[in-house]
């Protein structure tokens, strides 16, 4: 190698050390908070590692701070939404792919133009729909009205125009029902691009604050980050059990995200969709 | 009987059931993103705190409104924030995109690594850099201190409040937009480039005339995106500031949120919306038209 390369790679990997360093530092920072003290947080100088490996703050957590019942409504939440979604965003993108019909063109721009409204004007009514259907504190309030995203109908319409029109018309001709071919053709054929509208929704889900912060004034049905934001209120001054929570909040994203690291960052950011 | 061509054929039917399938998502979109547009306008036109009838006060929300500082201190400081969490995001995502738009060791874990500040939650987020810029046992002292910095109040100091809260965010989206990019640029076919080095391009050639122009659409993009989103951030104000110190964070969608939830006046805060709403469409109109422009 010419010493030039040498240089600019050496030069390369430390601007990419530093930068990961960065990016990465506060998180590894949380789980090592998580498993300090409540004094070892306030000591000086500033300890960045603990010094010995505490578990105790997440059998805290769990008895003081009744974290299960928080996460038992995220879980409840999340995979309610992603297994109703992921069925009613291929069947409206199936429609919109495979089908004519008068009116398609429109539905389908009607569809994409919702992606430009922002949710801040829409919360006010939302939750004036909620009062009216009696919803307010159920799981209905938090689950129904993101059952369906435009986005996600989007991405599923742009996969299955891509199928082969062979399949469907092969099926129809073997006397299949239009049912069917949605349910045993369609869908296990769009499984890659459902499992990367299911992660979005899924974080999208997971991470969600304002609506459910309207939603629900019943602990019985707050979701994890409403259970953060009461601790943050309530404990302030206890940051390793802040840290602890957090903790527990971020590990099944985290792990969702290092199993299925490609998929998960190409369903996050519409790579399926994006054509530049 | 002459043979009549039959009113409703076998095309006919299977057209049937591609509608059939397309009704859930008319009713959802109406229900749930279009009709609460109409409501809201509707709304912007009462004084309503839920409680009692909605009295019509037609334009009455608005004039209040425009005449109120409190209203244009969110505002102003609205545009603070988004400028001050976009440019830098426009600015650093595309070489950093560079610079993982090559095969070398690694690549997959250096973006691995890059990408987790995205999935963490906002609310985290938050709680964790709470606790990161305390002013006396927080993280980012081991940094300031040395630098001569003691005691930054970053939270409660009115000049460092919004700064604090750009800085979480320019931290946890970055590499969304960065990862964007990165597909932009992947889709950008190598031959153009080879051939333009072929032709005795030099590198920095290259990119201002072959990768930038291909990518014009993608960075529209990532900018749209990333107003739209950075417009909507309610959690920070909420969780790390309380608006404050003053009003010095107080992001529209929290004086919305407020003046809805904690004022109950639903009129006020669905005007407000409204106003917000269209300065999005006017910003996402400018912008494509700045793109369009440079062609």
């Amino acid at each position: 190698m010419r010493p030039q390369k040498i240089v600019t790679n050496v030069v390369f990997y430390l601007a990419m050390i530093f930068g990961a360093t960065v990016m990465i530092f506060p998180v590894i920072y949380m789980f090592s908070a998580s498993l300090m003290s409540r004094q070892e947080i306030f000591s000086t100088p500033i300890k960045i590692f603990p010094e010995a490996l505490r578990f105790s703050n997440y059998i805290e957590v769990f008895t003081r701070f009744n974290i299960h019942m928080y996460l038992n409504n995220s879980i409840i939440v999340a995979v309610s939404v992603i297994a109703i979604s992921a069925f009613t965003s291929t069947l409206v993108g199936y429609s919109l792919a495979k089908f004519q019909f008068p009116g398609k063109q429109f539905v389908f721009y009607f569809i994409i133009a919702t992606m430009m409204i922002p949710f801040t004007v829409i919360v006010i009514p939302l939750y004036l729909l909620i009062l009216k259907l009696n919803w307010a504190n159920s799981y209905e309030a938090l689950i129904i009205p993101s059952a369906m995203t435009p986005f996600g109908v989007f991405l599923l319409r742009q996969f299955i125009l891509d199928l082969p029109d062979d399949y469907i018309d092969a099926a129809r001709i073997d006397g299949s029902s239009e049912i069917g071919i949605f349910l045993k053709i369609i869908m296990p054929l769009s499984i890659s691009a459902i499992s990367a509208t299911s992660i979005m929704t899924f974080v999208s889900n997971w991470n969600s604050f304002l609506w459910p912060l309207i939603v629900t004034s019943r602990q019985r049905y707050m979701t994890l980050p409403l259970g953060l934001a009461q601790f943050l209120n309530l404990y302030e001054q206890e940051w390793h059990l802040l840290m602890t929570s957090s903790v527990i909040a971020v590990f099944p994203v985290l792990v969702i995200f290092l199993l299925f690291q490609r998929k998960f960052i190409e369903g996050m950011t519409g790579m399926t969709g994006l054509k530049a | 009987m002459t043979i009549n061509k039959p009113k409703f054929g076998y095309y006919d039917y299977i057209k049937l059931w591609g509608l059939l399938f397309c009704v859930p998502g008319i009713i959802f979109f109406s229900i749930f993103y279009v009709y609460p547009i109409f409501r809201a306008i509707q709304i912007s036109l009462y004084k309503w705190n839920i409680l009692e009838r909605p009295v019509f006060i037609g334009f009455r929300n608005y004039t209040q409104m425009f005449t109120s500082g409190e209203f244009w201190n969110s505002f102003l400081v609205t545009f603070y924030y988004v400028i001050g969490v976009v440019f830098p995001i426009l600015l650093f995502s595309l070489p950093v995109a560079l610079m993982f738009n090559r095969p070398f060791r690694l690549r997959e874990g250096f973006l691995a690594i890059w990408y987790i500040p995205v999935i963490i939650p906002l609310t985290v987020a938050a709680i964790l850099w709470k606790l990161m810029f305390n002013p006396s046992f927080g993280l980012l002292t081991l940094i300031t201190d040395p630098l001569g910095f003691k005691n930054l109040r970053w939270l409660n100091d009115p000049a460092l409040a919004m700064p604090s809260l750009i800085i979480i965010s320019i931290w946890r989206s970055f590499p969304y937009y960065m990862v964007i990019m990165l597909a932009g640029l992947g889709s950008i076919p190598i031959s153009y480039t080879e051939a333009a080095k072929v032709d005795g391009a030099s590198p920095i050639q290259n990119f201002l005339y072959i990768t930038l122009p291909l990518l014009k659409n993608v960075l529209l993009y990532v900018s749209i995106v990333a107003v739209i989103n950075s417009f909507q951030v309610f959690a920070l104000p909420y969780l790390m500031t309380g608006g404050g110190p003053g009003s010095a964070t107080r992001l529209l969608p929290y004086y919305i949120y407020q003046n809805a939830f904690e004022y109950l006046r639903m009129g006020y805060a669905s005007s407000a919306s409204l106003v917000l709403m269209l300065v999005l469409l006017a910003l996402t109109i400018i912008q494509f038209r700045i793109f369009k422009d440079n062609e």
